[in-house]
């Protein structure tokens, strides 16, 4: 049975056991279901260990479900002749970018994946200088990439990912090494890309910003889906997030601090200028 | 002068193409027991300064100073030096080599030439600093460990030796924010009941402005500011000019103050801006 044109990933009762893991009885990821549509901007979220790494591995083919299936644009990412294209389709950026840097430079190391694509020189160099434009890399592309800061690194393991042009991208913590300005650059970025050009995204974030900022948050606790629903839903569920040792955006967590002190706050407030704004307009009123 | 530098300077391979001028005339004094944050972009010279302050790096020129006394390269020196002053790299598990919990926090002191009997009670002692029960730790592979354990563990590792100052680079990057919060409440209780002088890189603002005596900003490898928290966090333009962010809930109080509410904006944590929010508003009221 084909999937629907629109899904692009879908994961079908997956568990997951590391196989000789300390635990081997107990999976590592167990009856994930979950399906994400093409252009859709997902954050994924849990406390370390709960299994977000395995399942971005499992998207990309790094891993294949022990029991279950998951389905790329439709291929089951079991198969081996297909690898290369569920991996065209889904792009992974790692959280430590040391891993991914193969080239010399850090040009090629952007053009690496490129290289197999047969693609006129002309072209590999456009996508290359466009791609390290937008991430404020230029001046580093002659550069070897094991002379780079950690945050630098990460920047080019990105655009690496991005010049591919991807239908999905997996980024897992991709902003945990960045500076606050290269995480803006970084998640404006992927955000453009997802609306400009319909690409979805899978983000894993400890940053509820991050998380608040995305379509749809999916939460893991112990290799469990604990929730899915609208960002501004699951993210203002505060006693939900605590209760997994999460937490909400900063302003989430000083409303709900407020509202204890009997501030008629709305229940909605996200970001710092509906708190701001709502502090303000309180004070007018009274 | 505790410790600091004198007009450092560090420039990577000097007399290569690729020679980088990581560190250009650095000067500044941290005192005795401050609670230090270096903070900048990234690739402005964080973990190059860092490196620095305890031997690992030579000086291309200036000095680096330890209780009045510049830290030369005589090796038992250097080694005696370390002992004093602890550095924990960043994602220091990582580098975990040792088959066990115990070996990995015994191999400095080991290193030191203390004998087994001092060495167990050193790694106990070490692991319970950190919160962690070396009875249920000790024989386990430090790669069976959560994320947050073994950033611990690498901790203790450090505090093996008793350091009398604590050095590290940017310790919270993939942390969720449980362990995070944990990991700052350790080097509180470090910094205020063992009196260890602590110096932190970071990006994490939330936990970390509200603990900082003094804070040093670099740009580009060189120093932009030092001083007290509420003096550089009040440069508010001059950060935002170098990438850099205020602590979430500062950047609050500033978007309540831009609407005319007369709060403090040297606010670093959520207590602190709930109490200054009562404040305003009861007033107000009455
Ligand atoms: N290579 C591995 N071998 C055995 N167990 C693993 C391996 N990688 C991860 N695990 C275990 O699988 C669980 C989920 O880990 P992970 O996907 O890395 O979580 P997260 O990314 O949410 O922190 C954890 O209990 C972890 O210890
Ligand atoms: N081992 C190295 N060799 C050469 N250049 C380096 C090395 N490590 C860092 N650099 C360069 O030195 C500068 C400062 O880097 P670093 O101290 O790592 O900055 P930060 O920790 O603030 O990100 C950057 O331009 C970086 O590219
Ligand atoms: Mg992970
Ligand atoms: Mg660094």
């Amino acid at each position: 049975m084909a999937a629907q044109p629109s899904t692009i990933i879908e994961a079908k009762d997956v568990d997951f056991y590391y196989p000789g893991g300390e635990d081997a009885d107990s999976p590592a990821l167990s009856g994930i279901n979950l399906t994400v549509n093409q252009g859709e901007y997902v954050a994924l979220v849990g406390p370390n260990g709960s299994g977000k790494t395995t399942f971005l591995k499992l998207l990309n083919a790094l891993l294949i479900p022990t029991h279950g299936q998951v389905l790329v644009k439709g291929i089951s990412t079991a198969v081996e002749s297909t690898l290369p294209e569920v991996r065209r389709v889904c792009g992974m950026i790692f959280q430590n970018p040391d891993n991914q840097l193969v080239a010399t430079t850090v040009e090629e190391d952007i053009a690496f994946g490129l290289e197999n694509l047969a693609l006129p020189p002309e072209e590999i160099r456009n996508r290359v200088f466009k791609t390290a434009a937008l991430l404020g890399l230029e001046k580093l592309l002659s550069q070897p990439p094991h002379l780079l800061s950690g945050g630098e690194k990460q920047r080019v393991a990105i655009a690496g990912v991005l010049v591919m042009e991807p239908e999905c991208i997996l980024m897992d913590e991709p902003t945990a090494m960045l500076d606050p300005a290269g995480r803006r650059d970084v998640l404006n970025t992927v955000r453009e890309l997802n609306r400009n050009r319909n690409i979805a995204v899978i983000h894993v974030t400890h940053f509820p910003e991050e998380a608040a900022g995305t379509d749809r948050v999916v939460i893991l606790n112990e290799g469990k889906l604990a929730a899915d629903g609208a960002s501004a839903e699951v993210m203002t569920d505060l006693q939900f997030l605590h209760g997994l040792g999460l937490q909400g955006t900063t302003a989430v967590e000083l409303a709900a601090l407020l509202r204890q002190d009997s501030f008629p706050l709305p229940p909605q407030i996200l970001y710092n200028r509906e708190l701001v704004d709502s502090l303000c307009s309180l004070g007018q009123n009274s | 002068m505790f410790i600091g530098t004198e007009q450092l300077t560090h420039t990577y391979m000097p007399g290569t193409p690729f020679a980088t001028k990581a560190l250009h005339d650095i000067s500044f004094n941290f005192k005795q027991g401050d609670f230090a944050l270096i903070i900048g972009p990234s690739g402005s010279g964080k973990s190059t300064l860092i490196q620095h302050l305890n031997g690992l790096l030579k000086p291309t020129s200036g000095q680096v100073v330890f209780e009045g006394k510049n830290i030369g390269s005589d090796k038992q020196e250097l080694l005696r030096l370390r002992k004093r002053i602890g550095l924990v790299f960043q994602m220091p598990e990582e580098q975990f080599f040792s088959e066990t919990v115990f070996d990995e926090v015994a191999f400095a002191p080991r290193n030191q030439g203390f004998d087994e009997n001092e060495v167990e009670n050193k790694v106990i002692e070490a692991l319970e600093k950190t919160g962690l029960d070396p009875n249920e730790l000790r024989m386990r592979h430090p790669f069976q460990l959560s994320a947050g354990q073994k950033r611990l563990v690498a901790i203790a590792a450090v505090l093996s030796l008793n350091p009398e100052v604590l050095i590290l680079d940017e310790p919270t990057v993939a942390l969720d924010t449980a362990y995070r919060k944990n990991l700052f409440d350790l080097l509180t209780g470090l910094n205020h009941k063992e009196k260890l002088t602590i110096i932190i890189s970071t990006h994490h603002l939330d936990e970390a402005a509200a603990l900082a005596d003094r804070v040093l900003v670099l740009k580009q490898g060189e120093l932009a500011m030092f001083g007290p928290a509420v003096e550089v966090f009040g440069r508010r333009e001059e950060l935002y000019s170098l990438g850099l962010a205020l602590p979430p809930v500062t950047e609050i109080m500033h978007g309540l103050a831009e609407k005319g509410m007369p709060v403090s904006t040297s606010v670093y944590t959520l207590q602190e801006a709930r109490r200054e929010i009562n404040k305003v508003k009861r007033r107000d009221r009455s």
